[in-house]
């Protein structure tokens, strides 16, 4: 554990040390969240109020959407932009084959690294999470109804979806540590798209409830299938795969 | 003499390649042992097995009579690769810092900054390593690779890319730590002459198998005995000349104006051929065995194996 610690903490320090490519991180991904927030806000919630007896469940549904799209966007950025940088410049710096030739357990590396890169987009996803639940509320609704809030929201936009992207995180890096680093950067690209597009459909056609369990168990449900290919692919992690892959 | 480190028979594929095919040799504790061989000859394959980052396919390998897959035994070994692994946006002392602690040592500042200063960067300590010139970068991973003070170094070309003066500096630092504080050296270099100003054994590797192995002074008088060179005062008569061409025991190799060059049998002296010479009257101003230089050794054992 200890171990782990170390090497996360060194590790997230020296990635937010790249100040452009941080800066430019936090300027992206907040334009983006705070564009998606005005969108959703604009297209769902400002009809919804505008009705004589808003429905309370129907607002919840659209909240936790957009609760959840500003978090998913948050650590899909971090990973799709952190990952490919972190991993390319230290396979070819030689910083991981360094690690390796110390103590340090490659399992343990790998984990860490996958924590360095998650940990930030966490944060910042959370973050901005909170913000547009608060910034939705005061705005719209507790004037008019009160704060609107449910556990399964925080559950499925706090919790289930940052673990969605930390399953996602240590498979990334297990394939961009094994292989070609890119071919890891190819799943977090296709993965944010397709997770965004599918789980925004499936909530407004209210075929997922967001505002219930169905949205948080789904999400839990595909954190468990990433989590499935990451224990069958760890057992390939090696010190001569990393440095071979280089 | 005890081992520091201990090869035997190992071998290594990668793909469909053989590596190495069953290199054995041995470094006693103390040494700096140079380990020689052209591109691609399997260096780097050895120090990375030596590092525990390949297994080995088959053989035995033994670092202070340890198995290198022990966390104590990698504990023992500092090293600095090709890519020296710096961080670029951490300063020297953040470098430091980290591989201190890796080791298992949190408080090593005062340490740190002894290494620092032994390798002339405690003025640049909080610089960010992306400042330092490739020389500078060498260095610094010689003084992290000596932060948990262990007892092998592994080098892999640690002046490879560095300007002449830098090389004179690395090369100083390396004999120091070799020296003064009792490290056992490990290094695997292209530069044959700092390889014959620092080492005292050596190793040479092509196509992965070791061509030549031992105490780089004895290799070298076991090659100079062949080769002697008489230096006359007058240019030496052409029947002399052809009597010396019969007497194949004294092997002449070479005519030039006031001198011969000779490659005597065993057990032919120096002092054989003198008398030889100066009883037909010729005037000796001076002989000598040839020296081998280690390239001249390194080209003759690279040629022998490509025409065989």
């Amino acid at each position: 554990m200890r171990e782990i610690i170390l090497i996360t903490i060194n590790s997230i320090k020296n990635n937010l040390k790249s100040k452009a490519l941080t800066i430019g991180f936090l300027c992206v991904t907040v334009m983006i969240a705070v564009g998606l927030n005005l969108f959703f806000c604009i297209l769902l919630i400002n009809p919804a109020m505008k009705t004589s007896t808003p429905d309370r469940t129907q607002l919840e549904i659209y909240l936790n959407l957009i609760m959840y799209t500003t978090c998913l966007i948050c650590l899909g950025i971090n990973l799709n932009v952190f990952a490919f940088q972190s991993m390319t410049r230290e396979k070819t710096r030689g910083n991981i084959e360094s690690l390796m030739a110390t103590p340090l357990s490659v399992k343990n590396i790998w984990i860490a690294k996958s924590l360095a890169v998650f940990i930030p987009g966490m944060v910042l996803g959370e973050v901005l999470t909170f913000a547009a639940l608060l910034a939705v509320n005061y705005i719209y609704f507790v004037p008019r109804i009160g704060f609107v809030y449910t556990y399964w929201m925080g559950l499925s936009s706090f919790l289930a979806a940052p673990i969605i992207y930390l399953c996602l995180s240590f498979l990334v890096h297990l394939i961009g540590l094994t292989g070609k680093t890119a071919n890891g950067n190819i799943i977090v690209q296709i993965f944010l798209p397709i997770i965004l597009t599918l789980m925004i459909n499936l909530i407004i056609r209210n075929i997922l409830n967001a505002a219930s369990w169905p949205l948080t168990l789904a999400n839990f449900g595909i954190a468990f299938v990433i989590i499935i290919i990451v224990i069958f692919l760890q057992l390939r992690i090696t010190r001569e795969k990393i440095v071979l892959s280089r | 003499m005890s081992l520091a480190i201990s090869i035997r028979n190992i071998k290594k594929t990668l793909g469909n390649q053989e590596i190495l095919k069953g290199i054995s040799f041995n470094v006693e504790l103390g040494d700096i042992f140079g380990y020689l061989g052209p591109n691609g000859a399997g260096k780097t394959t050895t120090i990375r097995i030596l590092l525990g980052l390949f297994q080995a396919d088959s053989g035995k390998l033994e670092i202070l009579g340890q198995d290198i897959k022990l966390s104590e035994t990698r504990r023992k070994i500092g090293f600095v690769l090709d890519a020296d692994g710096l961080y670029d946006n951490m300063t020297a002392e953040e470098n430091m810092e980290y591989y201190a602690r890796i080791y298992g040592l949190f408080k090593a500042s005062k340490r740190i900054s002894q290494l620092l200063d032994m390798v002339e960067l405690g003025n640049r300590a909080k610089d960010r390593v992306n400042t330092y010139s490739k020389g500078m970068r060498q260095r610094l991973a010689l003084a992290r690779a000596m932060v948990h003070d262990p007892e092998i170094l592994v080098l892999d070309e640690p002046t490879s890319g560095v300007d002449p003066s830098g090389q004179i500096e690395i090369r100083q630092i390396m004999i120091n730590m070799a020296h003064k504080k009792n490290k056992t050296i490990f290094l695997s270099s292209h530069n044959l002459d700092e390889v014959q100003r620092i080492c005292n054994r050596i190793a040479l590797i092509d196509r992965g198998e070791i061509k030549l192995y031992g105490e780089l002074e004895s290799l070298r008088q076991g090659m100079s005995k062949r080769t002697v060179i008489i230096e006359t005062a007058q240019i030496i008569p052409e029947s002399l000349l052809t009597e010396l061409k019969e007497l194949s025991h004294l092997g002449l190799q070479e005519i030039r104006n006031n001198s011969i060059v000779l490659s005597p049998q065993q057990g032919t002296e120096i002092s054989d051929i003198i008398s030889i010479l100066t009883g037909r009257g010729v005037k000796i101003e001076e002989a000598s065995k040839k020296e081998a230089s280690l390239e001249e050794m390194y080209s003759a054992i690279l040629k022998e194996t490509e025409s065989s």
